[in-house]
């Protein structure tokens, strides 16, 4: 590739764009089989082992088992908007793959606004979620897409709060400018001592909010709601859904990896690299899944309890803690 | 065409395709979805006019905020919330946008045959233009007193709204005879059973 080319925004962008989003699409795919073997060790089970070695083969057989399935569109539902809903979740789940800085080099598009931009992002997931329960006109699927917006709104403000923790230590939006800050300063969830922490812990509860992962996945409970959203849908296009979810964890991995552990840079002055920033994520990306194992699924009053009595006061206080560590350092330094 | 003024046209496409269904969509629902798609489409169009903080603010506030509220407000009026028939009132506003959109149409038509004389050039931008310290700086120093003035406001709207929602405590109703159980089992369970006789209470 002539270095040259790679120099226009836009060749830039589509190379990297195609590459961090083929890997991406990969480790979520095999994530899935990893999870499954997790969850099983943790049962007492062995989980999939049938299809390869292992059952490492289980995610290809899984596409393939989807991709026969019958496509059924409810009679009742409104066709357009039931077959817009799946591509889009994937779509916003990627949108935000764009500014993780991977290493300096690979990243899609550096914008100095990154951190509002993986912001931005989450908050238009809801809005497939919600198009598809309206459009299955199911009374489930329904509940589960209100269920989704209240919760994705609601667990916004937690996630900005926490996010503005980073902002404010770094003084800049652009999140390959927050790791540079790490590599000199040290990570963000070991400084200033305290803060850093409860900031990245609400924001990884409020990203499993946003991404609808256990415990906080009421839109779609299936003890109460059947499958919630995805009811109604069948073969690739609840496939898609199911991919986004936890596409959408693994980029939530990236992006706390990078805000709060320092990115690209290793840990101990062990120099930094490509490989740092993938081992945390893959790392973070393994915590979601012991909680998801764990723990129960709130209960609808809880999650939203949960979210304004204690999140959000917690956050602001946060952020003002940061405010004052930086005025603080600032007054040191000059 | 270049890359640049493809994603224009695209960007723009989307926007007036959204646009036009927000206003001629019979389902609210999929008013809604046409104002998401145009207030998207915007977004793009400022990160091409290198405005990256307006796009993810218009992001997050029109689109994470303000159709959200729609959306809450549609699900709350139910499914069956269309327009319905057209009242006769709406036939004035209806004549007065047909004027409107020839006006417009008619002035740009015009703007396009004739022009405004000579163009005038534009100074290049500067580097930090639209990047979130020159926002910042313009609001926080040229504009505090009415920024705050602004989320004083919002402030007492939202108070507002709170206050007005929550009903008044409701004195307490005194207890219904008899235990919790036995009220619950009280009515007739079935349909057939309203117009039966409920059994006396000296009977059992």
């Amino acid at each position: 590739m002539p270095t040259e080319l790679l120099k226009n925004p836009y060749v830039h962008g589509a190379v990297y764009g195609v590459v961090i989003v083929t890997v991406l699409m990969t480790i979520t795919a095999w994530s899935i089989w990893f999870e499954r073997k997790f969850a099983g060790r943790m049962q007492s089970r062995v989980g999939p082992t049938l299809v390869g070695p292992f059952g490492l083969l289980q995610p290809l057989a899984d596409a393939v088992k989807l991709l026969q399935k019958e496509d059924i569109v409810p009679a009742s539902a409104d066709r357009a908007l039931f077959n817009l809903a799946p591509p889009l979740t994937v779509l916003f789940a990627l949108g935000t793959a764009a500014v993780i800085p991977f290493s300096p080099e690979v990243i899609a598009a550096d914008l100095d606004v990154g951190v509002l931009w993986v912001l931005a992002m989450g908050g238009l997931t809801v809005f497939p979620v919600w198009i598809a329960g309206w459009a299955s006109n199911n009374k489930y699927a329904l509940l589960g897409g209100m269920r989704s917006v209240a919760q994705g709104i609601s667990y916004e403000i937690p996630l900005v709060l926490a996010a503005l923790v980073p902002v404010t230590l770094a003084g800049s939006m652009s999140i390959s400018d927050i790791v540079r800050y790490q590599e000199k300063n040290g990570w963000v969830v070991g400084m200033p001592p305290g803060p850093g922490i409860l900031a990245f812990l609400i924001f990884f509860l409020a990203s499993l909010a946003e991404a609808n992962r256990i415990p906080f996945d009421i839109p779609e409970a299936e003890s109460e709601l059947i499958a919630g959203v995805t009811t109604e849908y069948t073969g690739m296009k609840f496939g898609l859904f199911y991919l986004a979810e936890y596409l959408h964890t693994l980029i939530v991995a990236a992006v706390g990896a990078a805000l709060f552990f320092g990115g690209w840079a290793g840990p101990f002055g062990l120099g930094s690299g490509l490989h740092w920033m993938v081992g945390k994520t893959l790392l973070l990306f393994f915590g979601v899944f012991w909680v998801r194992w764990t723990f129960l699924r709130f209960r609808a009053d809880q999650l939203m309890s949960l979210c304004w009595k204690y999140l959000v006061p917690a956050g602001l206080v946060l952020v003002m803690l940061s405010a004052f560590w930086v005025h603080y350092k600032a007054g040191t330094r000059g | 065409m270049s890359v640049g003024s493809l994603f224009f046209s695209v960007c723009a496409l989307v926007a007036l395709v959204g646009a036009v269904s927000t206003v001629a969509a019979k389902n609210p629902i999929r008013s809604a979805v046409g104002l998401l798609a145009t207030i998207v489409a915007i977004a793009a169009l400022f990160l091409k006019l290198a405005a990256q903080f307006l796009a993810a603010i218009q992001l997050i506030v029109y689109a994470g905020a303000v159709v959200v509220l729609f959306v809450f407000v549609i699900m709350l009026l139910g499914p069956d919330a269309t327009t319905g028939e057209r009242p006769a009132r709406l036939r004035l506003s209806r004549w007065g946008g047909a004027v409107l959109l020839a006006a417009i149409t008619g002035a740009a038509l015009f703007v396009m045959r004739k022009g405004f004389g000579p163009l005038v050039p534009l100074g290049p931008v500067r580097a930090d233009f639209g990047s979130t310290e020159a926002v910042g700086g313009l609001v926080f120093r040229g504009g505090l007193v009415p920024f705050e003035i602004a989320t004083a406001l919002l402030i007492v709207a939202v108070v507002g709204a709170i206050a007005v929602a929550r009903s008044k405590p409701q004195p307490k109703k005194p207890r219904a005879e008899g235990h919790e159980t036995r009220r619950l089992f009280a009515g007739p369970l079935h349909p057939r059973d309203a117009e039966r006789p409920l059994p006396k209470e000296s009977a059992r």
